[in-house]
């Protein structure tokens, strides 16, 4: 039997809605097994649960039912999230918003600073440590975010929708850039996206979601060759899985009544 | 950095600022001069500086300078030592907030000026009735402002914390204290104007010092020089406090992109 990083089982998430005895099904019932070091996107339009899953995960929200096991393997007892945006706190410099994760595990400040060195380069933010975020540019500001996560030395790194908020070519250079960071430093990633083909490039599988009640209607392994370039997106074979997910979440809903149980 | 506005240097404040004044003094001398205004209603610059010249030199204005200052420092910095960790813990815990917010809003609700003459009853005309009345003046809006900025702290910001494991004094330390520094930074300025008008109040309504009882005491002798002469000087010391906050506010900003 293979390890897995991740394992979740039956989770749920129902939402009692405010002034009102309705109740908002946003997850039912989810399985999913994250083989460790691998890839790992969760697709869906909006309103899918991704989001609301990953902050299971990660510990922020309390599922209403399900498990899920985490094999403990980096040195953080917590998963670490990169958030999509204003994710940074304006009022530390870069250094100090990296090693924050690290302060947050108890790790004394100047210690934490010392230690977050070393992925201030990994990100490529080499010189930048005493600039503040509103110095840095939004690709910037999400490549701090990721050595935040980095640092504290994740069982998984959970990321949710991290290049949402960039502009496309700074997109393609942040996916090329994740890729290459992920390969030196091998972790398990849990990745939320509601793009085809960032969850393609990135990933070894996709796991597509959709959405009333949120939940998983295929799981799709891409078998492209790795290190992937980003030129790999204009290949047939990319097409071909882009247009398969598109057809599959183009799929009428199979059950429309179940938003209200 | 980008500027929203087109940059301007200190000197230029300076500049701008000294001919606004310049400016306005001599349009009322000359309107003074050429009888437009009536001497005695608001008397003039020249005679307000012949005055101001006689009393400063013959030393009768030092006490009551001194004696303003005195009751503004000290009912001042009490305000800020207690409005500013007070209004952060109710800020921060709800428990504490249902627990005085009623309270301290009906206190607030009280004009200050009608509780002056209980508190001349219980603490006396000297020092320590100025300082309570300049205390409650500036604790409010100290108290409000800094309460206002823990509550509209960003939750993505506190997430961060939670999503890290940190602690929820640590998310206290280190999200809702430095993303409040701006609202206590401005609060501490509406919190000294306030302090000020607590020192103009009580020292008119009961004092034998001050800048206040100088100016109600010329005012009943109806020596409007005198009287203009104490006014001024609120301002100028109005305007001192202000730079001082500047220079405060500045020390505190680097972190945030200047509009200018």
């Amino acid at each position: 039997m293979t390890e897995f990083a991740l394992s979740a089982r039956g989770v749920q998430m129902e939402y009692r809605e405010r002034h009102s005895t309705e109740r908002l099904l946003a997850i039912e019932n989810i399985d999913l097994d994250v083989e460790e070091g691998s890839f790992v996107s969760l697709l869906g339009p909006s309103g899918c649960g991704k989001s609301t899953f990953l902050k299971i995960v990660n510990g922020l929200l309390l599922a209403t039912a399900g498990e899920i096991k985490i094999r403990r393997t980096g040195q953080a007892r917590e998963n670490a999230m990169v958030f999509q945006d204003a994710a940074l706190f304006p009022w530390y410099s870069v250094l100090e918003n990296v090693a924050y994760g690290l302060v947050c595990a108890g790790v004394a400040r100047r210690e934490a600073r010392r230690r977050a060195e070393p992925y201030i380069e990994l990100v490529g933010l080499r010189g930048f440590g005493h600039k503040y975020p509103y110095q840095l540019s939004g690709g910037m500001q999400q490549r701090a975010n990721l050595a935040r996560a980095l640092a504290v030395d994740p069982p998984i790194l959970l990321m949710d929708e991290p290049f949402a908020s960039l502009d496309a070519q700074t997109r393609e250079l942040m996916q090329a850039e994740l890729l290459r960071i992920w390969n030196a430093a091998r972790k398990t990633v849990v990745f939320v996206t509601h793009q085809i083909d960032e969850a393609v490039y990135l990933s070894d599988r996709v796991v597509v979601m959709a959405a009333r009640p949120g939940r998983i209607v295929a799981d799709i392994p891409i078998d492209l060759r790795r290190p992937r370039q980003l030129d790999v997106k204009l290949t047939p074979e990319f097409a071909a899985y882009e247009q398969r997910i598109w057809s599959l979440i183009q799929q009428p809903r199979a059950a429309p009544d179940a938003a209200t149980a | 950095m980008t500027r929203l506005f087109p940059p301007y240097s200190t000197a230029e404040r300076l500049f701008y600022g000294v001919i606004g004044f310049v400016a306005v003094i001599g349009v009322w001398e000359a309107a003074v001069q050429s009888g437009l205004l009536a001497k005695a209603l608001l008397s003039y610059p020249s005679r307000i500086w012949t005055v101001a010249l006689l009393d400063f030199g013959s030393g009768a204005m030092w006490p009551h300078v001194w004696t303003s200052f005195e009751e503004f420092a000290y009912g001042f910095v009490v305000s800020l030592v207690i409005g500013i960790p007070l209004g952060l813990l109710i800020g921060w815990f709800p428990r504490l907030d249902h627990l005085l917010s009623a309270l301290l809003a009906g206190l607030n609700a009280t004009p200050n000026v009608a509780l002056i003459p209980l508190i001349v009853v219980i603490a006396g005309l000297g020092l320590q009735s100025k300082v309570i009345v300049v205390f409650l003046s500036a604790f409010f809006a100290i108290l409000v402002t800094t309460y206002t900025g823990v509550r509209s702290v960003a939750r993505r910001h506190l997430e961060i914390t939670r999503s890290f494991g940190g602690s929820r004094w640590l998310a206290f330390r280190t999200v809702a204290i430095p993303s409040t520094v701006p609202f206590m930074i401005s609060g501490t300025r509406v919190g000294a104007g306030r302090a000020l008008v607590g020192v103009v109040s009580a020292e008119i309504l009961a004092a034998n010092t001050g800048l206040g009882f100088y100016i109600s005491l010329y005012g009943t002798f109806l020596d409007t020089p005198r009287v203009m002469l104490g006014i001024l000087l609120f301002g100028v010391i109005g305007l001192l406090i202000g730079e001082v906050i500047r220079l405060l506010e500045r020390r505190f900003d680097a972190w945030r992109p200047s509009i200018h």
